[in-house]
């Protein structure tokens, strides 16, 4: 009997595979929109993916490979010239050149809606030279130019040229692996494959992803056939998904931090009651204390059931930057008291802080959980969780003393949250956008903007560190919380492989 | 009729107004869409320049003052996380929506009311108790577990129906297609339940009070035919208020399916409205909020008239 069970399930699996030409994948979130310059975000850009092809493509562990650029040169700081593939087809069949690459760049530069422009505002002009040569220059030498470059997908400018944004929006016309055969808003996005695709065609011949937004839905639609893949697989039901044969489960540690940043600027913060009416945050020893008193470990066994890595510093160890030298140090409960006691507060003090509820994941019941964390310290903190649109807008006005929030570093490169977060506050150059603590250090400053010009990566990468450790080691900056990590469930009949960028590239399942 | 007519229509505009108002400011109040649509990266001169784009940088005076002359040339603005108009994004979900609701509704009604008459002509009988029981249980029981419980036996467990999504749609709906029904079964019933166990009550309660009434026992007296009784004189009676509620639990039905539309990931507006909601997509708020007060006027307007029909001393 058992061997006929056998039998029938080799069988079926065989059948399954014959048949198996459609991909189906259950998404967390769909997309906004198929003008790939009009959001910068994950889920978007995971699906545009499948569409576009940028010059330089990311490979699963975001290591730079050539895309629609064959080959580069760096004859100065601040030049680089761009061979292009020859032979690329859009898919509509006009050829890919040089001119698409110019026009591509200028229309992510100068389009008043687009989401990109941070990728390209160090670059100062793209020029075509022939057909498939482009030379752009940046207007400082430039090292994370490549990085940048996997963003832009390149359009096609025969065909967009004079076409409305509505049209552009809801038509893309890339030259990557599948073509969009059909987009119904919150239900399924179709696509075929690219027979002329220049890596090869791909192995499935139609995917369709399905915004399924609801978590047990989801589920739900992998534990009953529905669909081959899934994301972000809630941690409640880790275990079904885990314990069902016929499904293979994936952990892949993201890029993003969650953390927390503190005002240490003002004299007097707003959410903050101390005996002598002061700002303790100011204090470094308070800082460190507040480090040292949060058990993270507890936080990720009972918060994240186990999903998360506790983090030491700004970038997970995928990021160029990443230091392995810096290790976060133990609960300790007793030093964070001696550190307050020592820094004049052995009582403690009153705080409030701040949290989105619905922008990470579990992020107001970790909040929940620094907050009873510090009591043992004796540092009352009130947790304030709001949806992630009143909370931006008010770390945004400094309507906070301290916060929780998260940063993915998408470029794979830290430069991106030095910049955004641990260099001084400037609105004219844009640096520290996202330090709404405030933290403001000149040493920490003259590392980051030096980094931004050292073109040797060793040189480069010994720079990073050393602005990361005043920063977050001797200065303590921010409290690292931990790293995110993305869960997935596929089906067996598939080989599915998990990416860092948390996309899902079709192309590479089999 | 025609001046009550102009009366309704300009009271619907008064309210339609109104509405427009509050919801723009709520939104204006609620926080800043562009922090939200541009990445981390983005600088404080990019924020600056998507805000000139969205016309978000004027003050709210001027942002209301531009809409309403927008609105009186019929566009509503576009979307500020998808690009496209508003109005279309809204009535490309609409049919979605609706068809789950009228299917619903129409089950309801076709079930419900039988089910009422039957339980409160022998109110006592094994029959009605049976009835009784499970009014009770669709009116207690909350939309999502019904939903999930559908989902895990009929998808997880058994494999017979699909557990999300919309399936196939043929003249913008799925109601006629193979593919499609199988698709609608479990939402459809998932909103019908509480509907068809309130509506079932409701005939129950008012058919009973009714059938107590002095002229039921005159009629009784005089010999009518007790089907003629109860299917004629009493049934009429007891259908204006069953009208009034069956109209507003439509509205009800069209605003609200957001729950079941979550669970069962069908793209009506439900999921829509919710997703705007929290990206602060204003244009979107203010369409789909005019769009189903419309449908809510609309609906009372039905009503009043049908009353007519059914008790003549309505006059309208």
């Amino acid at each position: 009997m058992k061997k006929i069970i056998m039998g029938l399930a080799t069988v079926a699996l065989l059948c399954s595979v014959g048949n198996a030409k459609t991909l189906k994948v259950g998404l967390a979130s769909g997309a906004l929109s198929m003008d790939p310059y009009a959001h910068n975000e994950t889920a978007t850009n995971s699906i545009l993916s499948n569409i576009f092809d940028a010059l330089i493509s990311f490979d699963k562990d975001i290591n730079t490979h050539p895309g629609l650029a064959v080959s580069w040169t760096n004859p100065e700081p601040t030049v680089w010239i761009m061979n292009l593939r020859k032979g690329v087809k859009f898919h509509n069949g006009s050829d890919f050149n040089a001119d698409d690459v110019v026009f591509s760049f200028n229309r992510v530069k100068t389009w008043n809606k687009s989401g990109f422009k941070g990728k390209v505002s160090a670059i100062d002009s793209v020029e075509k030279i022939d057909d498939y040569t482009v030379k752009f220059i940046t207007k400082k030498p430039y090292p994370v130019f490549l990085r940048k470059l996997t963003y832009v997908n390149i359009l096609d400018k025969e065909t967009l040229e004079g076409k409305s944004d509505q049209w552009i929006g809801l038509n893309p016309i890339g030259t990557g692996p599948y073509k969009l055969t059909s987009w119904s808003k919150g239900d399924h996005i179709k696509m075929d494959a690219n027979k002329d695709y220049w890596r090869g065609v791909a192995k499935f011949d139609k995917v369709l992803f399905r915004p399924l937004t609801n978590n047990a839905t989801r589920v739900a639609a992998i534990l009953s056939n529905e669909v081959d893949i899934i994301n972000r697989v809630p941690v409640v039901d880790v275990n079904r998904v885990k314990n069902n044969d016929k499904l293979n489960f994936f952990v892949q540690p993201g890029l993003r931090l969650i953390y927390l940043q503190m005002d240490q600027d003002r004299d007097k913060s707003p959410y903050i009651k101390s005996h002598d009416g002061k700002n303790p945050l100011k204090d470094v020893r308070v800082r460190k204390a507040i480090y040292y008193g949060i058990n993270e470990d507890a936080i990720v066994k009972y918060v994240m059931k186990g999903f998360a890595k506790p983090a030491a510093q700004l970038s997970p160890s995928a990021v160029f930057g990443y230091d392995p030298s810096i290790k976060r140090p133990s609960y300790n409960p007793k030093k964070a008291k001696a550190l307050l006691a020592e820094a004049g507060y052995p009582n403690g003090f009153e705080i409030q802080l701040d949290s989105p509820n619905n922008r990470y994941i579990n992020d107001a019941q970790i909040a929940q959980a620094v907050a009873s964390s510090l009591a043992k310290i004796g540092i009352k903190v009130k947790v304030n969780a709001t949806p992630k649109s009143t909370f931006f807008k008010e770390t945004g006005k400094l309507n906070t003393s301290f916060f929780l929030i998260g940063w993915a570093s998408s470029d794979g490169d830290a430069s991106s949250i030095l910049d955004g977060c641990v260099h001084t506050y400037d609105a004219e150059t844009g640096y520290g956008r996202y330090n709404r603590g405030r933290y403001s250090n000149p040493k920490v400053d003259a590392l980051i903007e030096e980094s931004a010009g050292i073109m040797d990566p060793k040189k480069r990468l010994e720079v990073l560190r050393a602005a990361q450790k005043l920063a977050i080691v001797d200065d303590q900056n921010f409290i690292p919380l931990h790293y995110q990590v993305d869960i997935y469930a596929s089906s067996k009949d598939i080989q599915f492989e998990t990416r860092v960028d948390s996309r899902i590239w079709a192309y590479d399942i089999k | 009729m025609t001046k009550y007519i102009l009366n309704r229509l300009f009271h619907s505009a008064l309210v339609m107004f109104t509405i427009s108002f509050i919801v723009f400011f709520i939104m204006f109040k609620a926080g800043d869409p562009v922090e939200l649509m541009l990445p981390p990266d983005a600088t404080q001169q990019d924020v600056v320049d998507m805000r000139a784009a969205l016309g978000l940088d004027k003050s709210f005076i001027v942002q209301y003052q531009k809409f309403l002359v927008n609105v009186s040339k019929g566009n509503l603005g576009n979307s500020f996380i998808y690009g496209q108009p508003a109005l279309d994004i809204v009535f490309e979900r609409m049919p979605a929506t609706m068809e789950l609701a009228v299917i619903a509704m129409f089950i309801s009604v076709l079930v419900g009311i039988p089910l009422g008459i039957i339980s409160s002509i022998k109110p006592n009988s094994i029959l009605s108790r049976i009835i009784m029981f499970f009014s009770l249980a669709g009116i207690s029981v909350p939309v999502f577990w019904t939903g999930m419980i559908l989902v895990l036996i009929f998808s997880v467990i058994l494999g017979v129906l699909p557990s999300s999504g919309r399936g196939e749609v043929y003249l913008f709906t799925s109601a006629f297609t193979w593919d499609g029904i199988k698709h609608l079964i479990m939402p459809v019933a998932t909103l019908a339940v509480f509907q068809l166990a309130l509506i079932l009550r409701l005939t129950r309660t008012g058919m009973m009070e009714v059938l107590m009434q002095d002229y039921i026992k005159l009629a009784a007296a005089k010999g009518v035919p007790r089907k003629v009784i109860v299917y004629y004189h009493a049934l009429k009676n007891t259908l204006i208020p069953l009208i009034t509620i069956i109209g507003i639990q439509f509205g009800q039905l069209v605003a609200f399916t957001i729950v079941t539309e979550t669970i069962f990931a069908w793209p009506g507006t439900g999921k829509l409205i919710i997703d705007s909601i929290q990206n602060l997509d204003r244009p979107i708020v203010v369409a789909y909020l005019l769009v189903i007060s419309f449908i809510f006027v609309a609906i009372n307007f039905v009503v009043d008239v049908l009353y007519t029909f059914v008790d003549p001393r309505v006059r309208v």
